[in-house]
């Protein structure tokens, strides 16, 4: 069973579905990417799991629980929202006092001077939050969340609003938590270059319908359509080589630089080559194409928007 | 300390550190208690029956209203900023969080009130010729029934607040202020002359406490989702 399990899941706002039957599972300890589009549906799915919002149909599980019910639950589980849950009128030390008072903390005073220091901001401790800038105030955000070090995290864009090395920092951080504490993380984000660092595995929704789940490693090689590019000697020659393919049913196309760009029947690289070194195209470098989450995505959303 | 007591701690360090609604509240105190209080000590059988009077009318007006300013920084703001969407995902029950927020807020607010009190005492020492204390009757209530009746007007407030979207709780904030202000322009004429009786204070005393019931009852029908579906 896994940590978070999503189940036929649905849910209409006055009768306008949001979700339409979604199922997906995240396993202990995965850092576990959501993405979509804006209106996909992903905000509905995450407060379905929180217990903010309740299904019309299916189950949303977290630890084999709906935390709707079950409020002790919810010690468990750390959430970072839009918002970072945190009071400008209050110090930081103050807002992780207050939190830890709410999750009954132990120890709280170590714990919140370890999380202030993890995320540099001893020195700010006792600064109001109001006057912190969005990148500190998205860190602290991210402490309040693993205050009481939760089983699972549920992080909504955790790095929008940081500079590139905080977000490295926060980056970082998901990825110590997930291997040194088991921590399952699920991470609501647009930026899919962020996904495809940190995450083991990932859905893709669109228009309240899950489009693609899988590990990231497999969505990326496990495409029917495996391409690779060819490096010619001769960059004159990318038409003749590209019509060459394509009268043997190949589909090809021309890059800048010389090169052609074509799918792979039977997933190899060799009867291509095969064919462009016997019709006299010299061929400097064979390379197969790895695409990347981004690309995947775009095709996702590509076949969305034309259907 | 229980999660109830960490709330309303957190409230009360909020209203303190939250200078505009701390401002507002000591202006309004100190414009409508100060000033309203000289012309409603005049007249009247007595001025120790005038200023129970005065004591009760005012300061129950002024406890409404300084919880009203106190509670939308709790409840309301809380709400507008999405705060709340985090503060409804922690262990905290629904009553919980609003029975600590009432407690914090209700207790500025009594603070507020309290120091109303003494400010009008001041001013009808200061206006009358024979030195005038609130009665036994004006005690017992500023100690018994004016807490219970500011918890159970913020807790109507706040439970309102969460219950409501942001355009209807803006017509009720005016509803709100146009009302205090009507209190206010009518007190005059509403002042019986007289003072303060024990039935008085047992019936202020039975409706703070009924009003806090009826707020606290209300609160089973609050529930997460109509809370973040509120949240502009």
């Amino acid at each position: 069973m896994g940590v978070i399990e999503v189940r036929d899941l649905e849910k209409a706002f006055d009768g306008s579905p949001v979700l339409r039957g979604i199922t997906f599972t995240v396993q202990e300890g995965e850092i576990f990417g959501f993405l979509g589009p804006n209106g996909a549906g992903k905000t509905t799915t995450m407060r379905c799991l929180l217990g903010l919002l309740v299904p019309d149909s299916g189950e949303a599980l977290v630890l084999g629980s709906e935390l709707g019910i079950n409020d002790s639950l919810r010690q468990e589980v750390g959430v970072l929202l839009e918002n970072n849950g945190l009071y400008p009128a209050l110090s930081a030390r103050e807002n992780l006092e207050y939190y830890a008072g709410l999750y009954g903390v132990e120890n709280r005073d170590e714990r919140i001077r370890h999380l202030l220091s993890l995320i540099g901001l001893s020195d700010k401790a006792d600064e109001k939050v109001g006057n912190f800038s969005t990148g500190m105030g998205r860190k602290l955000g991210i402490a309040r969340a693993i205050l009481h070090e939760p089983d699972v995290l549920f992080l909504d864009e955790p790095a929008s609003g940081l500079d590139p090395e905080a977000q490295r920092m926060v980056r970082d951080l998901i990825l110590r938590l997930s291997e040194t504490e088991s921590m399952t993380v699920f991470l609501n984000s647009h930026n899919l270059d962020e996904v495809q660092r940190i995450c083991s595995h990932v859905a893709i929704l669109n228009e309240g319908r899950i489009e693609a789940f899988d590990s990231v490693e497999k969505l990326r090689k496990g495409t029917d359509q495996a391409t690779a590019v060819f490096t010619l000697s001769d960059p004159g020659q990318t038409g003749a080589a590209c019509s060459l393919l394509m009268a043997e049913g190949i589909e090809a196309r021309t890059e800048a630089g010389g090169r052609v760009v074509a799918v792979l029947p039977e997933k190899s690289a060799a009867p291509v080559l095969k064919i462009l070194v016997s019709g006299g195209i010299a061929v400097e470098e064979a390379r197969h194409l790895s695409r990347s989450l981004e690309d995947i995505y775009l095709e996702i959303m590509h076949k969305g928007g034309e259907s | 300390m229980s999660v109830i007591g960490v709330v309303a701690r957190k409230e009360t360090i909020q209203v303190l550190r939250t200078r505009s609604a701390l401002l507002s509240a000591l202006v309004f105190i100190f414009i409508f208690g100060g000033m309203s209080a000289p012309a409603l000590l005049t007249g009247g059988e007595s001025p120790a029956a005038m200023l129970d009077w005065t004591i009760i009318y005012l300061v129950l007006v002024l406890g409404a209203f300084t919880g009203y300013i106190f509670s939308g920084q709790a409840f309301l703001r809380e709400k507008q900023e999405g705060v709340i969407e985090t503060l409804i995902c922690s262990p905290l029950s629904l009553r919980s969080l609003w029975f600590g927020k009432v407690l914090g807020v209700s207790l500025m607010a009594y603070i507020f009130s309290l120091g109303a009190a003494a400010l009008i005492t001041v001013v009808a020492n200061a206006i009358s010729d024979v030195t005038v204390l609130p009665s036994v009757q004006v005690m017992i209530f500023l100690f018994t029934a004016l807490p219970l009746l500011i918890a159970g007007a913020v807790g109507l407030l706040g439970f309102i607040q969460l219950l409501l979207g942001m355009r209807e709780n803006s017509l009720i904030g005016f509803a709100v202020i146009f009302g205090i202000i009507l209190l206010l322009s009518f007190a005059r004429g509403l002042s019986g002359g007289g003072g303060a009786s024990y039935g008085l204070i047992a019936f202020l005393l039975a409706g703070g406490l009924v009003l806090l019931g009826i707020s606290a009852y209300a609160t089973r029908f609050l529930n997460r989702e109509r809370i973040v579906r509120t949240i502009p």
